[in-house]
């Protein structure tokens, strides 16, 4: 599976700023429009820190060509022209529905999703942590985790924790197991308890 | 009414919406209807040189209270370098002199001087003093072919 969430979540950002990143690792790809919908939003355009924050309210859905993200509140620090989004956080009931470009479906859920994004040495790290019964549905079955993961640079998905579902599984005798999947190289189980 | 004349009138008044110094308010028994209004200001020392912002407006209403109905209310935003930052258009607005603050129950569109970001909403508070925006209905966000960040190593 690759670093769809993240990229959602980063696109959430990016998009919702005027900036094009100049990130090298970061490509520029026509994406048409990216529409988020929200009850209500707050806005700072003062620019405090060299950051904008937008902050919506209530039922917020954001529509991209390649995912769906709803939850209850989205508050992103968007950064001066240039920029790149550090810090997003979707709160309440998210509910993330990825599209790859292969056209499979990865449905995320959790309470609390968190987006980071720094450079430390020339090194680009970028995360998506899903917190709260945070599950991710895929067609295989499902990863459940607190947290979980998602690692960009490594295409990688690490939950603590983890409890991988299997679907096939579902109609046998074994309904789960308690490590990540097998024979994937893009999902991970760094640790489980106190690890 | 000579719209020019009642420039300098109406930049005191329209001009405290979003973007006048806070010390300088509105004589509102000095102000009459204006039309056609811009007003400009100015960073302060040392970039006293660099506009801030530009306000227009079809209209200048004043109203007892210190409020002023502004129409066609249009409001650019630059920074330091020049460059257009924000750009924000409402059909009416009222500015409160005395608090600083516009609102309106109508549509409100913001969006970002290079176009790609762009806020609508029905019904909004600003708070001049902080440059805090709140829409209260119906917030929609567009985002134009916006940055994908395409982690492919």
């Amino acid at each position: 599976m690759k670093c769809y969430s993240l990229i959602v979540i980063a696109v959430l950002g990016s998009l919702m700023v005027h900036a094009q990143t100049n990130t090298p690792d970061t490509l520029s790809t026509p994406r048409g429009l990216t529409q988020i919908i929200a009850e209500s939003g707050d806005f700072d355009l003062a620019g405090h820190e060299a950051t904008y924050r937008a902050t919506y309210r209530g039922h917020v859905r954001v529509d991209d060509p390649q995912m769906k993200l709803t939850c209850e509140q989205l508050v992103a620090d968007l950064p001066q022209p240039g920029g790149h989004p550090s810090h997003i956080v979707a709160e309440t009931n998210v509910v993330i529905d990825l599209t790859n470009e292969k056209g499979q479906t990865n449905h995320a859920t959790s309470d609390k999703a968190v987006y980071l994004y720094n450079v430390q040495n020339g090194v680009t790290n970028e995360t998506v942590t899903l917190t709260g019964n945070a599950k991710v549905e895929r067609a295989q079955g499902w990863l459940i985790g607190e947290p979980i993961i998602i690692y960009c640079a490594t295409r990688q998905i690490h939950a603590n924790n983890p409890h991988m579902i299997s679907k096939q599984n579902l109609n046998g005798a074994t309904a789960d197991t308690n490590a990540a999947a097998a024979g994937t190289n893009d999902l991970s189980a760094p640790k489980k308890n106190d690890e | 009414m000579n719209a020019k004349a009642n420039i300098t009138r109406a930049s005191l008044a329209a001009g405290l919406l979003f973007a006048v110094a806070p010390g300088v308010r509105a004589q509102q028994n000095g102000v009459q209807h204006a039309n056609n209004f811009t007003t400009t200001e100015y960073y302060e020392p040392p970039h006293q040189q660099q506009i801030k912002s530009i306000l227009s407006g079809a209209e200048a209403l004043p109203q007892p209270g210190g409020l002023l109905i502004i129409k066609q209310l249009k409001l650019e935003m630059f920074n330091l370098d020049g460059k257009l930052e924000w750009v924000v258009n409402a059909p009416e607005c009222v500015y409160d002199t005395f608090k600083g603050v516009a609102n309106s129950p109508g549509h409100l569109q913001v969006r970002t001087g290079d176009g790609k970001f762009r806020v609508e909403g029905e019904g909004f508070l600003w708070r001049q003093s902080d440059s805090f925006l709140t829409i209260s209905n119906n917030v929609r966000t567009v985002i134009e072919n916006g940055a994908i960040m395409n982690t492919k190593p």
